[in-house]
């Protein structure tokens, strides 16, 4: 890509411009860049000239990047509400995941373990992938989660503040939550709460005097955080380094 | 100049697909080299009008080039007909008061 596109990409991005507006902007922008050089080149300048005239017709930076800043509707959801897209979203993500995993847990233990005190025993064929499925999500949902709020927030070159409060609750909420079984015949059906035939399964956070006492979530709360917010960080450096070797080139 | 890239472009198109140089050199051509932006400029309008439903875009090659042409939908042809009136009683207002002031200081 051309030193221009890439300067006017990176600020579009950071202006808030959606990622797929600006690729295809910057595609059209590449394809018409084309068409002037060759032009130019036909009425006998030689190639740099050729490029040269064509960028200047194509227009500066500023303007290309005003032209496409100014029209709102290019904004991505993440620039316009960014503690939506950071922090609301991926809660109610963790919070959808979670439910999953707990109608897992009760489905199967009702089909594959009816007799059972408790879910959490070996089991094997398709119990096993079953369960293996609700496990899977329970554990891996906050680490893939905040990978994806990393991942946006790196597209979009976005500020961090909004990122790392999204990346602290995924991880606090992912450290903290406990799983709770009770062979009962309760009926009662909440947000994290189920109840099959052979027992109810409930989800809660553990609260601020269990943290206290026991710190037990605490190393819990630190590894996910530290598993999402790592290629963040890296990619931040990378980007910082890159970003500080074309300016200074 | 608010609405006139709208304006020229949606004409433009109301006959034929073109691509984004196609034309911005069908705009310098007809005006006369009177209306020229930075050529780069027109792709955000281009994009607007089709987020707004008044054009459809689709890729095509030609001569083994990959474009995107675009085409005015329905609601285009309407948009036009309106900026079109609008900019007809503009330039009718502004060139009867243009008018008014020869007058005037002719006498």
């Amino acid at each position: 890509m051309l030193k221009p596109f890439s300067e006017l990409r990176e600020r579009l991005l950071r202006a808030g411009v959606a990622p797929r507006h600006v690729r295809r902007y910057l595609g059209e922008l590449a394809d018409h860049f084309d068409d002037l050089r060759t032009e130019e080149e036909r009425a006998g300048l030689s190639r740099t000239d050729a490029e040269s005239a064509a960028l200047n017709r194509l227009g500066g930076i500023d303007a290309l990047a005003r032209a496409m800043i100014s029209q709102r509707q290019f904004q991505s959801l993440s620039a316009r509400a960014a503690w939506a897209a950071f922090a609301i979203t991926p809660v109610i993500l963790l919070t959808m995941a979670y439910l999953v995993a707990g109608f897992i847990l009760v489905t199967g233990w009702a089909l594959f373990l009816p007799g059972s005190e408790t879910p959490f025993v070996p089991v094997r064929g398709f119990a096993a992938i079953y369960f293996g499925v609700g496990r899977w999500i329970y554990f891996y949902a906050p680490v893939l989660i905040g990978w994806a709020i990393g991942l946006l927030a790196a597209r979009q070159r976005s500020r961090a503040i909004w990122p790392a409060v999204g990346l602290l609750l995924i991880a606090c909420i992912g450290g903290t939550t406990a799983v709770h079984t009770a062979r009962t015949t309760s009926t009662s059906v909440g947000i994290g709460h189920f109840s099959g035939t052979s027992g109810s399964v409930h989800m809660d956070l553990a609260n601020g005097a269990q943290l206290h006492n026991s710190l037990a979530g605490l190393p819990h709360v630190l590894l996910i955080l530290a598993l999402t917010a790592m290629p963040y960080l890296i990619w931040q450096l990378l980007w910082r380094f890159r970003h500080a070797r074309s300016v200074s080139a | 100049m608010n609405g006139v890239p709208e304006l020229l472009i949606l004409r433009l198109l109301q006959h034929e697909e073109m691509y984004g140089y196609e034309i911005v050199q069908a705009i310098r051509n007809q005006t006369g080299e009177v209306v020229a932006v930075g050529e780069g400029v027109v792709y955000p309008v281009l994009h607007g009008l089709e987020r707004d439903g008044a054009l459809i875009s689709r890729r095509k090659t030609v001569n083994s080039r990959s474009r995107i042409y675009y085409a005015v939908t329905p609601a285009g042809s309407r948009r036009l007909a309106d900026l079109s009136n609008a900019w007809t009683n503009l330039t009718a207002a502004i060139q009867k008061m243009l008018m008014g002031g020869r007058h005037a200081e002719a006498l």
